[in-house]
C-alpha cells in the first residue's frame, strides 16, 4: 500500500503545485518486477486565456494555438500509444489511466459549435491541422471513425458555455507510432528537450519501450474569481526494459556472453566444460538514467518555479534500502516523503545530472497498487463470414462493487448483433448491464457505437460476448497491406464508483484486435474484363459467322482437296519438304 | 534428315514446284457449289451492313460519349487577349484639386490653365497624368471630406476619395515665394505664393505655373516610375511608349519588387523571441505592439488587414549549416559574415510555420544572443537587423548593458526593434520611400497594387488558355468557366475604374479577379486526371475489341473484294 499512497499524494502534490506557476515538469521513476522500470514524464504549461485569445503565446506553443483557435476546440485530448500495459505485474496504471490511449492514436475534443454539421466540419479542420503538426495520420479520422461519446468522457476542464460544445472521438488504432510524432511533441515544449527532464526522451528509446504512451491535453483551468488559464498538459509513460534498453546504441542486437563471463549455476551437475546454467538473479538490475536513455539529463528547465515544492522536478519510487548515488557536478538538492519511498531532487541549470542505482538485493519490495479492474477482449470464431467478440473483465476488490462504462467503437465492417449481446457475472445471475447507449453503424458512413453501463460485484468476472459480420468490402476500400487484416479500436472503459478523486476519471483501455476479413485477388478487375471479353468475343463470333458465312459441302469448296482440311495440310508439308530437300542438294 | 554427300535423290514429283500434284487431282474431283442466289448474297450485304452500322452508329458515339472528357466553354479568344493587353490600356489620371480661396475665379482658372499646360510639357507617360481642378468651394482642409468638386467635363462628379492631391494656394506678404510644404499627414501640398505672382489673363506661362507644375512632377516622380517599370515589365505593349528608365533605376525597382510580398487583403504578422538560452523568457510584446504597431496597421486598413500574433522560443539553436559566429577585435563584438544570413533562420528547428488560413505570413524576428556571444552583428556592416525577401526581418537584439541579461524584455527595451520592424513592414508591402506624406505613398502604393494585380490576374487567364489548349486531356468543370467570367468581369470593372480614377474600387475589383483567376488555374478536379496511360486502355480495350473486330473486318473486306470483282 506503500506506494499506492505514494503514488496518489505524488499526484495531487502536482496538481496543487502547478496551479500556482506557470510551467513546471516532473519525472516519476518507478521499477518495476521483471526488470522494468516506469518513467512518468509530466509537462505542464498554462497560459492566460485572454493572452490566448489575442495570440500572445509564451508557454503556450503557437502552431498548436492557432489550430484550436481555428478549429474552435475548447478541450484537446491527444493520444500516441504503443504496446500492452501487463497489469497483472506492473499493478495500477499511471495517472489511473487518464492520461493514456489506446494502441495507435486517439483524439477527442470538446468543440464549440452551433450544431452538429458545424462540429463535425470543425472536427474535420482540427484533425487535418493536427496531422500536419504531429505528422500522424490524424487527417484519416472521417466519419466512419468519430462517436460522439455519451457517457464515458466528461469534460475535464471549466467551460462557460457548456450547451454549445460538441464532444467527438476519433481513434486510428491502426497507425504505427514512431519518432516523427515524438519530434514535433518535443517542440511543443518551452525546453524543446534541450534542457529539463524532456532531454532524455529519444526516439530510439521512447518506442523501443515495452508500452509508452504520449498524451497532449489543453484544457481550460477558471478560478473562483473567474480568471481563466489554459492548461496544456504533455505527457509521456513509459515501461522500459532495463536490460533491453541498457544495450548500447552501435550494438543493439542482443548477443550471447562469452562463457566465462556468465554466472552459472554450479548447484547442477554439468557434462562438459562448456555449458552453463545461469543463475536466474533476484536481485534489483542496476541501471543509470544516462545509461537506459543513452543521453545525459542536461539539468533542470529554468522556467520551472525555482523556490516552490515544484522544483523537485525527478522522483524515484523505491525501497529506503535502495541505495541510489547522484552523479552531478552541479548544485542540487534532496527530499525525501512517503516512508522514505520517495526520493526527489531538485536539479541543477546547466550541468548534467545522472543517477545511478548499483545491482543489489534487496529484503523488502514495493507493494504496487492493486488495479480497479483487469479487462481483456479478443475475437473468437472462425470463417470469414462471422465473428464474435469476448471481454472479460474481472474486478479483484473482495469488497467493492465497480460500476464502470464500456465504450466500443467499431470499424463499420464489423457488424454486431446487438441481440447476440450477453453479459453474465459468475457470481450471480442479474445482469449486470444498466443501461445501453447504441448507434448502429451506417455502411461507409459510419462506425457502430456501444456504450454499456455495467455494475460487477466484489471478486467477480464479467464476460460480455457479441456476435458479428464481416462486411465484404469494395475493390478500392482495401489498404495494400489488406492480408494483413483490419483493426477494430481498443474498448475504452470508465470507472463511475468508485469515484476519481479529480476530474480526469479513472480509465483503462483493452488491447485493440486484428479483425481478418476476406480479400480478394487483386489482380480481379483485369481477369474479369479479359474473361468477359473472350465470352463476348466467343459468341460474337459464333453468331456472325453463322450469318455471313455461306454452308457448302466439303467436296464442293474451291481450292479444297478431296482430303479436306488434312489434305491441305498434308499438301503444305510436303512442298516445304520438297523446296528443303532441293535447298540441300543445291548446297 | 541429312542427306548424304552426293548421293542421289531420286526426283519425286514434289520436287518439281512449278506444278503442284494436289491441283492436278483437285481439278478432276472438282464439284461446284450450287450458285448463290442474288437474294442470299443480298442478304448477307445487309447483315454485314447492319453489323457495321450498329458499331458506328450506336457503339462508337457511346463510346465517345462515355469516355470524352468535360470540358466547359472558355472563353480562350478573350483570355489571351487580356493577357496580351489587348483589351485594358491602364491609365492612371489623377485628379488634383486647387483650392485658391482668395483668388478671383478668372485668376484661379487663368492659373490652373496654365500650370496644366506646364505639367503636360513636363509629363513623358502618357499613361499617368495629372489633371487640376478648381475646387469649387473655398473650405478648409479639415472637411474637404465632404467637399464636392466639379471638374472640367460637365457632369463628371466624383467622390473626394478620388483626389490624388489638393493644393491650397496660400498669398503671404514676405518671405521666399513662390515655396511648397507637403503635408506629411494629410495629401496637401500647400503653396505659399506673393499675389503679383498671379499670371495676366492673357499670358500663357508664368512662374508660378511653372512652379507648381514642377512641385507636383517631383512629387509623382517615384509613381510614375514604379508603374512605367511595371507595365513595361509585365506588358510589352507599352515598352515603345515607355519613357526611357535608367538601367539603375531598374535594378533597384527589381531589386525592390522581389523583396515585396504578393498582394493579399490579411496578412498574419507573426513576432519571435528567440533566444539560445532561457533568458529572456518573456517580453511586453502587446504593449510595444499597442504602442508602435497598431497606428501603422491602422493606416493600411484601407489596402489590406492584419492579424497579429507573438511568440516566445527558448534554446533555439544556429543551423549547423552556417558558421558560428566568431569574434572580432576591431569591432569589440561577434560577428556573423554576411553570406550567412541566409541560412540564419533554422528553418528545421524553429517554429515559423505560416498560420493557419489562405493569407500570407510575415515573419519578424527578435533573436537575443547568449550572454557569451553579445553583442552580435554582421561582420561586413556591423549592422543588427536585415530584411528576407518576401518572407519578414530580423533583428538582433544585443542587451544594452554587457551583464545579467534580465528575463524580461521591457517596452522600452523594445522600442528599437518595433521601429525596425515596421520600417521593414513597409518595405516588405512595397510602400514608396517618397514623397514625404504619409497619405500620398499608400494611394500610390494603391495604385501600384491595382496595377499589378491587374496584370497578374491578366496572366494567370493568359496561361489557363495557353494550359486548355496545350493539354487536350485535362477536363475542365463549370465552375472553372464560372470563375473566369468572374475574373474576367471583374477585370472589366477594374480597368474601367482606373481609367475614371476610381483607384479603391479598381483594387476592389482587381482582388477579386485575381482570386477568381488563381481559383480557376488551381483547380484541383484539372489535375487529377491529366495522366491515364495509354497501356490502360489498351490493356481494357484489347481483350474485347480485338476479337470482335476482326470477324467484323475480315468479313467486310471480303464483301467489298468481291463488289469490285463483280
Amino acid at each position: 500500500m506503500l506506494s499506492f499512497l505514494a503514488l496518489l499524494l505524488f499526484n495531487a502534490f502536482i496538481a496543487s503545485a502547478s496551479a500556482s506557476s506557470d510551467y513546471s515538469e516532473h519525472l516519476l521513476l518507478r521499477p518495476l518486477p521483471q526488470k522494468a522500470l516506469l518513467a512518468s514524464f509530466n509537462f505542464r504549461s498554462n497560459e492566460s486565456s485572454t493572452a490566448f485569445e489575442q495570440q500572445n503565446f509564451r508557454y503556450f506553443p503557437r502552431s498548436l494555438g492557432q489550430i484550436l483557435q481555428h478549429a474552435g476546440t475548447k478541450e484537446l485530448h491527444l493520444r500516441f500509444s504503443l504496446g500492452r500495459w501487463d497489469a497483472e505485474n506492473w499493478g495500477q496504471r499511471p495517472w489511473n489511466g487518464a492520461r493514456e490511449g489506446g494502441t495507435g492514436v486517439e483524439l477527442w475534443a470538446w468543440v464549440e459549435a452551433q450544431n452538429e454539421e458545424e462540429a463535425f466540419a470543425r472536427w474535420l479542420t482540427l484533425t487535418n491541422a493536427l496531422s500536419g503538426l504531429f505528422c500522424a495520420s490524424l487527417n484519416f479520422i472521417d466519419a466512419t471513425k468519430t462517436i460522439r461519446p455519451v457517457m464515458s468522457f466528461p469534460p475535464e476542464g471549466d467551460h462557460q458555455n457548456p450547451s454549445q460544445l460538441h464532444l467527438l472521438h476519433g481513434t486510428l488504432p491502426h497507425e504505427v507510432v514512431c519518432t516523427e510524432n515524438l519530434t514535433p511533441f518535443l517542440k511543443l515544449l518551452p525546453c524543446k528537450g534541450k534542457a529539463g527532464i524532456s532531454s532524455l526522451l529519444d526516439g530510439h528509446k521512447l518506442f523501443d519501450a515495452s508500452w509508452q504512451t504520449m498524451a497532449v491535453d489543453v484544457r481550460p483551468v477558471c478560478e473562483e474569481d473567474g480568471e481563466c488559464t489554459l492548461e496544456t498538459e504533455q505527457t509521456v509513460d513509459m515501461v522500459l526494459d532495463i536490460d533491453r534498453s541498457k544495450r548500447p546504441r552501435d550494438n543493439p542486437i542482443p548477443r550471447p556472453l562469452p562463457i566465462e563471463e556468465i554466472e552459472c549455476d554450479t548447484s547442477k551437475g554439468y557434462s562438459a566444460q562448456d555449458t552453463c546454467y545461469p543463475i536466474h538473479k533476484t536481485s534489483e538490475p542496476a541501471f543509470s538514467l544516462s545509461g537506459i536513455y543513452g543521453r545525459s539529463l542536461k539539468g533542470a528547465c529554468p522556467l520551472t518555479d525555482e523556490s516552490s515544492e515544484n522544483s523537485y522536478t525527478v522522483c524515484i519510487n523505491t525501497p529506503p534500502e535502495r541505495i541510489i548515488h547522484v552523479n552531478t557536478t552541479g548544485q542540487y538538492a534532496e527530499s525525501t516523503s512517503e516512508n522514505h519511498a520517495m526520493r526527489c531532487y531538485k536539479l541543477p541549470v546547466g550541468a548534467d545530472f545522472d543517477l545511478v542505482l548499483p545491482e543489489q538485493q534487496m529484503t523488502t519490495r514495493l507493494v504496487l497498487a492493486q488495479p480497479p479492474l483487469y479487462a481483456a477482449r479478443h475475437i473468437n470464431g472462425h470463417g470469414q463470414e462471422h465473428g464474435s467478440v469476448q471481454a472479460v473483465i474481472t474486478n479483484p476488490s473482495s469488497t467493492d462493487a465497480v460500476e464502470f462504462v464500456y465504450l466500443e467503437s467499431l470499424p463499420w465492417f464489423m457488424k454486431p448483433y446487438i441481440h447476440t449481446l450477453q453479459a453474465r457475472v459468475n457470481s450471480s445471475p442479474e445482469n449486470p448491464i444498466r443501461e445501453t447507449y447504441y448507434r448502429p453503424a451506417v455502411d461507409r458512413q459510419r462506425g457502430t457505437h456501444l456504450e454499456l453501463r455495467m455494475v460487477i460485484p466484489a471478486a467477480s468476472t464479467l464476460t460480455l460476448t457479441y456476435d458479428f459480420e464481416k462486411a465484404i468490402l469494395r475493390y478500392t476500400e482495401y489498404p495494400p497491406d489488406a492480408n494483413r487484416g483490419f483493426d477494430a479500436a481498443p474498448a475504452i472503459i470508465r470507472l463511475i464508483s468508485p469515484e476519481s478523486l479529480d476530474k480526469k476519471g479513472i480509465y483503462l483501455r483493452t488491447t485493440s484486435l486484428l479483425l481478418p476479413l476476406p480479400t480478394p485477388d487483386f489482380s480481379m478487375p483485369y481477369n474479369v474484363i479479359i474473361l468477359t471479353s473472350t465470352v463476348i468475343a466467343l459468341g460474337f463470333g459464333n453468331i456472325f459467322n453463322l450469318l455471313v458465312r455461306r454452308f457448302v459441302g466439303a467436296d464442293e469448296v474451291q481450292g479444297m482437296g478431296p482430303g479436306g482440311l488434312k489434305g491441305i495440310i498434308r499438301g503444305k508439308v510436303e512442298r516445304l519438304k520438297a523446296r528443303f530437300l532441293t535447298k540441300k542438294k543445291t548446297a | 534428315m541429312p542427306p548424304a554427300e552426293g548421293a542421289d535423290v531420286p526426283p519425286t514429283p514434289n520436287s518439281n514446284p512449278n506444278i503442284p500434284p494436289i491441283t492436278k487431282s483437285a481439278i478432276t474431283a472438282m464439284r461446284h457449289p450450287p450458285p448463290e442466289s442474288k437474294e442470299s448474297l443480298r442478304l448477307r450485304r445487309y447483315v454485314i451492313l447492319s453489323f457495321w452500322a450498329v458499331a458506328i452508329f450506336i457503339g462508337l458515339p457511346i463510346w465517345w460519349k462515355t469516355t470524352a472528357i468535360y470540358r466547359a466553354e472558355l472563353p480562350l479568344q478573350i483570355m489571351t487577349d487580356w493577357a496580351d493587353g489587348k483589351i485594358c490600356r491602364p491609365v492612371f489620371p489623377l485628379r488634383i484639386s486647387v483650392e485658391a480661396p482668395t483668388l478671383q475665379l478668372q485668376d484661379a482658372h487663368n492659373l490652373i490653365r496654365a500650370t496644366q499646360h506646364a505639367l503636360d510639357d513636363l509629363n513623358e507617360f502618357s499613361a499617368h497624368h495629372l489633371r487640376l481642378m478648381l475646387a469649387d468651394a473655398p473650405l478648409s482642409a479639415a472637411n474637404a471630406s465632404q467637399q464636392v468638386v466639379i471638374s472640367g467635363g460637365p457632369g463628371d462628379r466624383s467622390d473626394d476619395e478620388d483626389i490624388a492631391l489638393s493644393i491650397r494656394l496660400i498669398p503671404i506678404e514676405t518671405g521666399t515665394a513662390p515655396r511648397s510644404i507637403l503635408q506629411p499627414y494629410a495629401p496637401t501640398l500647400d503653396v505659399y505664393y506673393s499675389p503679383n505672382q498671379i499670371p495676366p489673363p492673357s499670358s500663357t506661362g508664368s512662374p508660378l505655373a511653372t512652379f507648381i507644375a514642377h512641385e507636383l512632377h517631383k512629387i509623382f516622380a517615384e509613381e510614375q516610375t514604379l508603374l512605367a517599370h511595371l507595365l513595361s515589365t509585365t506588358s510589352n505593349v507599352y515598352t515603345a511608349k515607355m519613357k526611357s528608365l535608367s538601367s539603375e533605376t531598374v535594378t533597384e525597382l527589381e531589386r525592390q519588387s522581389t523583396r515585396t510580398l504578393k498582394y493579399a487583403p490579411t496578412y498574419h504578422l507573426t513576432f519571435s523571441l528567440f533566444s539560445p538560452t532561457f533568458m529572456p523568457s518573456s517580453w511586453e510584446i502587446e504593449a510595444a505592439l499597442q504602442q508602435y504597431l497598431s497606428p501603422l496597421l491602422e493606416t493600411f486598413s484601407s489596402i489590406s488587414n492584419f492579424t497579429v500574433d507573438t511568440q516566445v522560443q527558448l534554446y533555439a539553436t544556429f543551423s549547423p549549416s552556417i558558421r558560428q559566429p566568431e569574434y572580432d577585435e576591431n569591432l569589440k563584438a561577434w560577428t556573423l559574415r554576411k553570406e550567412d544570413l541566409s541560412g540564419f533562420i533554422n528553418a528545421a528547428e524553429w517554429p515559423l510555420s505560416p498560420s493557419i488560413g489562405v493569407s500570407p505570413t510575415v515573419n519578424f524576428i527578435l533573436y537575443v544572443p547568449d550572454q557569451s556571444q553579445s553583442p552580435l552583428l554582421v561582420k561586413e556592416s556591423g549592422a543588427n537587423s536585415w530584411l528576407v525577401p518576401q518572407w519578414g526581418g530580423v533583428l538582433i537584439l544585443n542587451p544594452a548593458v554587457t551583464g545579467q541579461s534580465p528575463m524580461t524584455l521591457t517596452k522600452d527595451a523594445l522600442t528599437p526593434a518595433m521601429h525596425t520592424f515596421s520600417e521593414q513592414l513597409l518595405s516588405l508591402l512595397g510602400l514608396p520611400q517618397s514623397p514625404a506624406s504619409l497619405p500620398l505613398r499608400l494611394s500610390t502604393l494603391k495604385r501600384v497594387r491595382a496595377a499589378s494585380l491587374l496584370f497578374s490576374a491578366s496572366s494567370t487567364l493568359g496561361a489557363l488558355a495557353r494550359l486548355t489548349k496545350a493539354l487536350k486531356s485535362i477536363p475542365i468543370p463549370d465552375n472553372v468557366a464560372k470563375s473566369v467570367d468572374t475574373a474576367i468581369a471583374h477585370l472589366q470593372q477594374s480597368c474601367s475604374d482606373l481609367r475614371d480614377g476610381r483607384f479603391q474600387g479598381a483594387l476592389e475589383n482587381a482582388r477579386i479577379a485575381e482570386t477568381a483567376a488563381e481559383k480557376a488555374f488551381f483547380e484541383k478536379s484539372m489535375v487529377g486526371q491529366v495522366y491515364f496511360p495509354d497501356e490502360h486502355k489498351v490493356a481494357v480495350y484489347l481483350p474485347l475489341l480485338g476479337p470482335v473486330a476482326v470477324p467484323l473486318i475480315m468479313a467486310g473486306m471480303k464483301e467489298l473484294k468481291s463488289l469490285r470483282g463483280r
